[in-house]
């Protein structure tokens, strides 16, 4: 019981967190209006005039929102904590490895040159993450002291596309393209329809799933590549698989949600201090709680008063005191 | 090959870039010994170990076990075969020391990939015959280094392996630990049936723990052959390039010490 307690209070609250963040926002619904509304649709009833405003927000625009953050926290911290154990570094998320700044470059180059297309942006943002991850594996990966080497490559590669991002927004259309760039480059829920959050749910599933069957042998693979080789893992082979895939997680959610910072790197951090480093439990528990962190962010960017700001803004501020806060504590292992 | 060798090394050549590291390394092991690496530093031992484990991919040669040329296995079967207990493990998310022997039975866990309960029994017989079983649920990185050792050998029986390679194990340890290490080492080789490729520092252990002996210098082989034909004063000098005596104790030991006579050349 004591071994599953942390599962069942972040259940907890992340159920609390949904009726929360269903209720929460410029636009108020009352608890006893959403469970009206809630028991109104499963019974196939249309609901009165009276609450038909409240019935549209809700099922057209804040449910599909609430839905979109838990998938996509989920979605960034379980990739976090796939690149942090085949990189054997609790230092690395693939926000700082350039995942999500190459993801923002596919998907400009995208909306620029081809069409802006939900499934072109979405293809294009998962091959120049996956072409950003395997230029900082390739500068980084070899070093003598990794950790540094990773992060130094994590740092070059994003600057990179940033670089060649801003480009990009200086060349885009002023009144069609740039202002889809700029809001892949704030990050935000503010546009998230049902289409989203089906294809991202489609495609985070799929991606959590496989991953969480590999869970065993992502054990070896934070051993290092010689013990897991030691031990028959085909490191080669299972490292491309359980890159690729999470990639595509970080992908799923920046062609939904633009860039997002920190979620990734804090959450698995956080995850691993509370159920340790066993990814059995580590990718359920880090999916939980990164659906959780996200929503509650979310639901405070668009419920501050005087409009909403870019979600970002709230991880950041959150996520860099922590991990200051984190390594001050953990000086010692991450020297190791 | 002659039948009741394990192992056997022929004519195996690796290099680093354009550099030279192991040439022309011939030797075998029989079923049931413990084969001491002998050498300077950076004469080629590790090297070695990660060749016949195949983590280094070798130039030229063969390396066979059981007879069967190794370059045929794949991962597993490789694994199925060849247990390792390295030098000194970083683990940089600790896990518990049960889920670290675990990890030694991977190649048995079939389609799932999963360890089941009977493998959790199986482990914890393991710690239970090293008596390490208090230790199951602590931490790896919170261990002491005589205590990590001993988990990473509990892990390399648990993988099922016929041989067994080892890296330096008493490396980092005090003078009692590593003799504690190396009778449990002599034990487990014999009871299980083992075989052991070890390399070590220290010429007395070697003397003492092995039956045979192979010795490096300059990444070619200088001498091998059983500890009784080649443990003398002339092999360990030009294994080491320096003056060495060799006195016999009351008990019949060979005790090696420096003649403090550095080889000039």
């Amino acid at each position: 019981m004591k071994k599953n307690l942390p599962f069942l209070i972040i259940i907890l609250l992340l159920t609390a967190g949904i009726l929360f963040a269903l209720t929460a926002g410029q636009f108020h619904i009352r608890l006893d209006t959403l469970l009206d509304l809630l028991i109104l649709k499963l019974s196939g009833k249309t609901p009165g005039e009276e609450i038909a405003t409240q019935a549209m927000v809700l099922w057209s625009v804040r449910l599909p929102r609430v839905l979109m953050a838990i998938l996509a926290g989920s979605a960034l911290s379980v990739s976090g904590v796939v690149f942090q154990g085949i990189m054997r570094n609790p230092l690395v998320a693939p926000s700082f490895l350039g995942v999500t700044h190459g993801a923002v470059f596919g998907a400009s180059i995208a909306i620029i040159f081809f069409s802006t297309a939900a499934f072109s942006i979405e293809v294009s943002a998962f091959l120049w993450a996956i072409a950003a991850v395997a230029a900082v594996y390739l500068i980084g990966g070899r070093g003598i002291n990794t950790l540094t080497t990773l992060v130094i490559a994590g740092v070059i590669v994003s600057t990179f596309f940033q670089a060649a991002g801003s480009l990009l927004k200086y060349i885009a259309d002023p009144y069609e393209q740039l202002p889809t760039i700029v809001f892949w480059m704030m990050g935000g829920m503010n546009n998230i329809i049902w289409n989203h959050v089906i294809r991202a749910s489609a495609i985070i599933s799929a991606g959590v799933t496989v991953i969480y069957l590999l869970r065993w042998k992502l054990n070896l693979m934070a051993l290092g590549d010689e013990e897991a080789l030691s031990m028959g893992v085909n490191v080669k082979y299972l490292r491309a698989i359980l890159m690729l895939f999470a990639t595509l997680l970080a992908a799923a959610s920046s062609s939904s949600c633009g860039i997002i910072m920190w979620v990734d790197l804090i959450v698995a951090h956080i995850s691993r201090a509370i159920v340790g480093a066993d990814h059995k439990r580590l990718i359920p528990f880090s999916a939980l709680l990164g659906g959780f962190f996200l929503l509650m962010t979310d639901t405070i960017v668009r419920s501050i008063p005087g409009g909403e700001i870019p979600i970002s803004i709230i991880t950041s501020f959150i996520g860099a005191p922590l991990l200051g806060y984190l390594l001050m504590k953990q000086k010692k292992q991450w020297r190791e | 090959m002659i039948e009741h060798e394990i192992l056997n090394v022929e004519n195996l050549n690796f290099s680093y870039s354009d550099r030279r590291i192991l040439n022309r390394i011939s030797f075998s092991v029989k079923r049931g010994e413990i084969c001491g690496l002998l050498g300077p530093n950076g004469c080629g031992k590790t090297t070695l170990l990660k060749c016949i484990n195949r983590i280094l991919d070798i130039e030229s040669g063969i390396i066979r076990i059981n007879g069967r040329d190794i370059s045929n296995l794949s991962r597993s079967e490789i694994a199925g075969l060849i247990a390792v207990v390295p030098q000194e493990l970083h683990v940089a998310f600790s896990f518990s020391v049960i889920q670290m022997v675990l990890m030694g039975g991977t190649v048995r866990y079939g389609f799932s990939g999963i360890p089941g309960r009977k493998d959790y029994t199986l482990a914890c017989e393991i710690l239970e015959e090293l008596n390490i079983d208090h230790l199951a649920s602590r931490r790896y990185n919170e261990l002491s280094g005589g205590e990590k050792q001993i988990v990473l050998i509990a892990r390399a029986l648990f993988q099922r392996s016929e041989i067994m390679l080892l890296d330096e194990p008493t490396s980092h340890l005090d003078f009692k630990r590593q003799h504690l290490i190396m009778e449990m080492i002599k034990k487990i080789t014999k009871e299980r049936g083992l075989t052991t490729l070890i390399t070590l520092h220290d010429p007395n252990t070697a003397g003492r723990y092995c039956n045979r002996l192979t010795m490096l210098n300059r990444g070619c082989v200088c001498h091998h052959g059983s500890r009784d034909n080649i443990f003398h004063a002339e092999s360990l000098e030009s294994t080491y390039d320096m003056k060495i005596n060799i006195e016999q104790t009351e008990s019949g030991r060979s005790v090696v010490y420096p003649a403090f006579e550095l080889n000039k050349k």
